[in-house]
């Protein structure tokens, strides 16, 4: 018995230095790399530190919660969290249902040539964020590939009415009452310029050497003139200008968790799901009473990344506007990061930035994760 | 055999050890923009240096724009400050550390005295700089408002440079029709409608005073003055004169657009030219060497009710600074590299190709491309120097400005607005 005893005791003491040898490398490269740098930050967003070194330059010293408090009373700050709310809805209630449908769409053979859509929805997922940032910018920029077609569109119009006035006139006849009509079809803002909008544009046309036959000369110049422009004002309104932001996050990204629904839609048993077919069952029904509770978790594991990947977006949104125009599309990532790198640092209030964005995602995990719990099937 | 080469190797490694040991390394964090013209000559200037400086090590590391600022900044926080960077004279960015903790040698003690008399007084004016001292040399005195006019394109239409805001508004229908813009002005960045073009209104409009009674809590950027100066900023907008859709364009863009004739007249820095020059190593330029004399650097034109006539918004330029944690052979070395960056061959050489025009008094050269020759012959016809608001001002303030332009400019905010927004930030600051 003593021996038996003492054996498991050896063995018990074994364990235990085996268990602590192999966990104490491991658990002193977390404390340097994720927990020293995260206590660190703490203390600065609590401390009066003003740049230069942190140890053994200018004194610094914990001054208390001061830089929450301006915190929360700055307007930028809930501009960019109400900015980050949005990327956060996106991406959980546009990024994952989409995925999951497509996923499944593709997982029940219900469209042909599966493998292919797969990789092509999955390419954004695979090109440089910062690449993808200046090619959507590009197309919603004010000389951009949208401004054009409209700005094409609407010059074409305008050269169509204008030629329909001068006919009616019956030629290159500028009467007053021509260039009242040229006038109903221009640019509101151009004639605001003028300070006797009928008489300026009739000396203008009058005065520009235009005669009937340099028809086209003239209509191309009062095109650029007078034509009606479009401009991405949208990009200009707060709320507004965050729309082709959540248009290109839900672009990029819907393809991986699309990949990572359709391998888990795999494991599944696919007799549980001929024998709920044969029972009566339709594809939607199929869906929402087989496929959907045998992945909850797997959703709310996928939900708790979106939520992290969201709160922490900084690259898409800085190559595509920069947190502008007047920081109306800024995010607590570039909000952050302004107050730590641009102008004048400010590593306290940077600090309680990234403090705030940690306390908000864990909020957001807890709620998936009671959501999950409360809602969620069982998983094989 | 093998353990020959290992002995071999092993000793190669001792030597390359001991002679790197008698190297005294120098970290360098140099300004430069490797898209504009000069770049190559800078690049085999700084490799002269080397090789005539065979004991130093000099490690350069060269960034430009934002990049330049973040990189540098990082390093200030982790305690790693450069031993020599580039540094703007005031709260600009990166340099508000260096400046307002005076983390930098004062180069008025390091320098010799005889390379010192060689430059501008401006350059040498303590109060051009927020730490009271020389904590850069400039290399050249700044103006931020120059208006590049394409002289040809309007002659060929008929048209001349406007000389007052009367002549610069009557350009825009007749420039609008042949599809040509009247002013640009990029600022998706937001600094540069505020330092280029808001800082030269404002010295116009109110004078230095004005800022200097502001900071004084004397006047408010609510007084009629300061919003009426706003105003007239708007009126570029909705006069059509600037295009609202240059709110949005990036400060990368404007000198292509404006050479290549979609602009009459563009409003930038001094410091812009160099983007118009021959790049050597390329022979190629913006701006062709004999199509530049069609080129004109004017001042903004009169604007009405402005109380300083022919005055433009300028600052003691950038230059380089020393670390002020330097000692002994490092201090020596960096000392070298300072006196080789302001000798006379490199300043001319900067001239030459147009990165700017030095503050260093006593350069001459006939290798100056026209646009590059027209810059002292502009600096001239400038009677006053005013502030740089983002030189002056607090950065809580001049940011809220340069936001504050952009949404005047997008129609999204009015002048009283934005100058109640600046004297909140202002006021908080008591």
């Amino acid at each position: 018995m003593e021996v038996v005893v003492a054996l498991t005791l050896r063995n018990n003491a074994e364990k235990r230095r085996a268990y602590w040898s192999f966990v104490t490398p491991a658990f002193f490269l977390y404390l340097l790399v994720f927990a020293f740098p995260i206590v660190i930050s703490i203390l600065l967003s609590l401390s009066d530190y003003n740049g230069g070194k942190m140890f053994g330059g200018t004194p610094w010293s914990i001054i208390g919660f001061q830089q929450y408090s301006k915190l929360f009373v700055d307007p930028s700050f809930w501009l960019a969290l109400k900015n980050n709310v949005y990327i956060v809805l996106i991406s959980v209630f546009g990024q994952l249902p989409l995925g999951f449908i497509l996923a499944y769409i593709i997982y029940r053979k219900i469209v042909k040539w599966g493998e292919g859509w797969q990789a092509v929805l999955y390419v954004p997922a695979i090109i440089s964020v910062i690449v993808l940032g200046i090619m959507w910018k590009l197309v919603f920029a004010s000389n951009g590939l949208i401004a054009d077609i409209e700005n094409h569109l609407l010059a074409t119009s305008f050269s169509n009415g204008l030629g329909s006035i001068l006919a009616g006139a019956g030629g290159f006849h500028i009467t007053d009452g021509v260039v009242q009509q040229i006038l109903k079809i221009s640019d509101p803002q151009v004639i605001a310029s003028f300070a006797n909008p009928v008489q300026d544009l009739k000396d203008l046309i009058l005065g520009g050497g235009y005669d009937a036959g340099h028809l086209d000369v003239f209509k191309t110049e009062m095109t650029n003139l007078l034509a009606p422009k479009w401009s991405p004002d949208f990009m200009s309104k707060q709320d507004v200008a965050m729309i082709p932001i959540m248009f290109v996050t839900l672009w990029c990204w819907t393809g991986m968790y699309l990949i990572l629904f359709l391998a888990n839609m795999q494991k599944i048993d696919s007799q549980i799901i001929e024998a709920a077919r044969i029972d009566g069952a339709n594809e939607l029904q199929v869906m929402s009473r087989v496929i959907i509770p045998s992945l909850s978790g797997v959703l709310a594991n996928a939900a708790i990344l979106c939520i992290a990947g969201s709160l922490n977006t900084f690259a898409l949104i800085w190559a595509m506007t920069a947190g502008g125009p007047m920081n109306i599309t800024q995010v607590l990532a570039i909000y952050m990061y302004q107050n730590a790198f641009i102008g004048a640092p400010n590593f306290p209030l940077a600090n309680a930035i990234s403090m705030a964005i940690v306390v908000f995602s864990l909020l957001l995990i807890a709620l998936t994760m009671y959501v999950e719990k409360k809602f969620g099937g069982k998983e094989e | 055999m093998k353990k020959l080469a290992f002995v071999v190797g092993l000793l190669a490694l001792i030597i390359a050890g001991a002679t790197a040991q008698d190297k005294v390394p120098v970290k360098f964090l140099y300004y430069a923009d490797a898209t504009q013209a000069g770049y190559a000559e800078d690049m085999a200037n700084w490799d002269k240096f080397k090789a005539a400086n065979p004991g130093i090590d000099l490690q350069m590391e060269i960034l430009v724009n934002q990049p330049y600022h973040q990189k540098l900044s990082a390093y200030i926080s982790a305690g790693q400050i450069p031993d020599i960077m580039t540094v703007w004279p005031t709260t600009r960015d990166s340099s508000a550390l260096l400046q307002g903790q005076k983390l930098l040698k004062d180069l008025k003690k390091v320098l010799p005295a005889d390379l010192l008399s060689k430059f501008s007084a401006s350059a040498l004016d303590v109060k051009q700089q927020t730490s009271g001292q020389i904590s850069e040399l400039p290399q050249s005195f700044t103006y931020t408002t120059t208006v590049y006019a394409n002289a040809g394109l309007l002659k060929s239409l008929g048209l001349k440079v406007p000389t007052n805001y009367a002549e610069l508004k009557a350009l825009v229908p007749k420039l609008k029709v042949k599809g040509i813009q009247t002013l640009l002005l990029p600022d998706a960045d937001k600094w540069p409608a505020q330092s280029c073009l808001f800082s030269t209104i404002s010295g116009r409009l109110l004078g230095d005073e004005f800022i200097d009674a502001v900071k004084a809590h004397k006047a408010k950027f609510t007084d009629k003055s300061f919003v009426g100066a706003l105003a007239f900023y708007q009126q570029l907008y909705t006069d059509g004169v600037i295009d609202k859709a240059d709110v949005n364009l990036g400060y990368g863009d404007g000198p292509g657009i404006f050479a290549s004739g979609k602009a009459a007249l563009f409003v930038d820095g001094d410091w812009r030219v160099g983007a118009y020059l021959t790049d050597k190593s390329t022979g190629k330029a913006l701006i062709d060497p004999a199509a530049q004399k069609d080129f004109e650097l004017v001042n903004f034109p009169a604007i009405p009710g402005e109380k300083n006539k022919n005055s433009a918004s300028a600052i003691a330029g950038v230059g380089l600074g020393i670390n002020k944690d330097l000692t002994g052979a490092k201090l020596e070395a960096a000392k070298k590299v300072l006196e080789f960056y302001y000798s006379k061959e490199t300043m001319t050489m900067k001239w030459e190709t147009g990165a700017f025009v030095p503050a260093r008094t006593d350069l001459s050269s006939t290798k100056l491309e026209p646009l590059a020759v027209k810059l002292p012959a502009y600096y001239k016809t400038v009677v006053k120097t005013t502030y740089v608001l983002d030189g002056a001002l607090d950065p809580s303030v001049f940011n809220i400005l340069n936001d504050g332009l952009q949404a005047i400019g997008l129609g999204v905010k009015t002048p009283a607005d934005v100058a109640a927004e600046m004297q909140k930030a202002q006021d908080a600051l008591k």
